[in-house]
């Protein structure tokens, strides 16, 4: 299955995130980021399904939340980062 | 005991804070590190209690919320955020240890306090309007005296400092849970408060609002993010929370300021203020009370003296009767000082939302009785 996973600046950043999709009935669960794509070390995101992105997306712009990196997985454990 | 020390903490608590402690005892790890339930459900339990001091106090952004183990700790990492070597800081005649500690520790601070009387807040307006010069860097007040129970007029403070854009920190220790506050409308650069007086947590809890853009912190460590930067992060929380949080304290402040919301902070007000004015009523033949001829600007504290006895040795014969007070300077010299107690000290007692008229009634009565026979 295809996932989007959401790079956020902080695990309360993450948390905002997660809620304010929960507040628009999207589904997401909040993750740490893999080590290979986490370039700071230690990360946290939020990964929604391919058909939420574009609504998540916009849900997170009108809460003025702002992602900090953007990935596309596959569910092989491989991460490509998407232009926001 | 008949407990009248709540201005130093709550030692009457909701049910549900042992409860909510204990469990997270055994249950919660350590939040933000781990990928397994224990650890989600500590960091869980960490955003929705900046979620509910969020709505306790006006601040949208849980971001802007960070825990710390004391109102002192919170104010210091505002203070040294704020006040550099050789800075002006404004501060009320009122302020507690905490505040004027930290800021002798500072190299060449020039500490102004901008008296006036005591319950008195249109003079106390103007004299931080007089004060406030264009020299002034910092403004430091706090809400309500810990010692006298005055209620300082800080959303007209607040307005002031916008408008000559001088940063503002408030000292929340003895309002926070008892008082409205709202950072939506105070905009304040920091707000500190504990979690163990008036928000009914455990003891070694603590909040600070953060809205400023200079934020140095007072401890460097693991955050359980950007791991490699050599140092802090520049988010918050993040920035002021390095170390494991304290969990389990955490959980049981979110039990206290549940139980706030639920019976509501004007009610808690309400109750405070009756008991107190019940009790200086009860007090006013036996002692010298500090009351306010308004009562709305006096919260659930009252000083006194009794004629006759040194102030910790009343509260020690009071003690051996079984009735909790607290006596002496209050770790607010600058208080009494500014009160004219310096020398004598006082007494104190204050009330929580757990304090009935009828062990005010028992106090009065002991305290009746302390008077007459006097101290030998």
């Amino acid at each position: 299955m295809v996932y989007y996973l959401i790079i956020c600046r902080s695990l309360t950043y993450a948390q905002r995130t997660a809620k304010a999709l929960e507040r628009a009935g999207i589904t997401s669960y909040m993750t740490r980021a893999p080590k290979h794509i986490a370039k700071e070390g230690c990360g946290h995101g939020v990964k929604v399904a391919q058909k939420n992105l574009e609504s998540a997306l916009a849900v997170l712009k009108k809460a003025e939340l702002s992602p900090k990196q953007l990935y596309i997985t596959f569910g092989d454990n491989s991460y490509r980062e998407v232009s926001l | 005991m008949i407990y009248l020390d709540s201005a130093a903490t709550s030692l009457q608590k909701p049910h549900s804070v042992p409860r909510a402690v204990s469990c997270a005892m055994t249950h919660l790890a350590s939040p933000g590190r781990g990928s397994y339930t224990a650890a989600e459900q500590s960091a869980e339990l960490l955003y929705s209690t900046r979620e509910e001091c969020g709505l306790l106090f006006g601040e949208s952004n849980p971001e802007n919320i960070v825990f710390t183990s004391s109102a002192t700790h919170g104010l210091n990492i505002a203070i040294k955020s704020l006040v550099k070597p050789g800075a002006t800081v404004l501060i009320s005649p009122w302020e507690h240890n905490a505040v004027t500690r930290p800021l002798h520790s500072i190299p060449q601070v020039n500490i102004q306090v901008a008296q006036s009387p005591l319950f008195q807040p249109e003079a106390t307006l103007r004299a931080f309007a007089r004060c406030l010069t264009p020299q002034v860097d910092v403004v430091i007040f706090t809400h309500v005296s810990n010692v006298f129970g005055y209620i300082l007029p800080i959303e007209e403070i607040a307005i002031l400092c916008r408008q000559r854009g001088v940063p503002f920190i408030i000292d929340a220790s003895q309002s926070a849970g008892s008082l409205p506050l709202s950072q939506e409308e105070l905009q304040a650069n920091f707000i500190a408060m504990p979690g163990h007086k008036g928000l009914l947590g455990p003891q070694g809890t603590g909040l600070l609002l953060c809205r400023s853009k200079h934020i140095t912190p007072l401890l460097d460590g693991g955050t359980g993010s950007a791991s490699r930067r050599k140092t802090m992060p520049q988010d918050l929380p993040d920035r002021l929370e390095a170390g494991t949080a304290n969990v389990c304290g955490i959980a049981g402040l979110r039990a206290g300021i549940r139980y706030v919301r639920q019976q509501g902070v004007v009610s808690i007000q309400s109750h405070e203020m009756k008991l107190i004015s019940y009790l200086a009523q009860g007090m006013s033949s036996l002692a010298t009370t500090f009351l306010a001829e308004d009562s709305t600007v006096q919260s659930g504290v009252l000083s006194f003296q009794v004629e006759g006895w040194d102030c910790e040795e009343l509260a020690a014969a009071l003690g051996r009767r079984g009735f909790a007070l607290r006596a002496g300077l209050h770790c607010a010299p600058l208080a009494h000082k500014s009160a004219g107690t310096l020398e004598e000290g006082t007494v104190r007692a204050s009330v929580s939302p757990f304090t009935t008229k009828v062990e005010l009634d028992k106090f009065l009565c002991t305290l009746s009785q302390l008077a007459k026979q006097g101290a030998f």
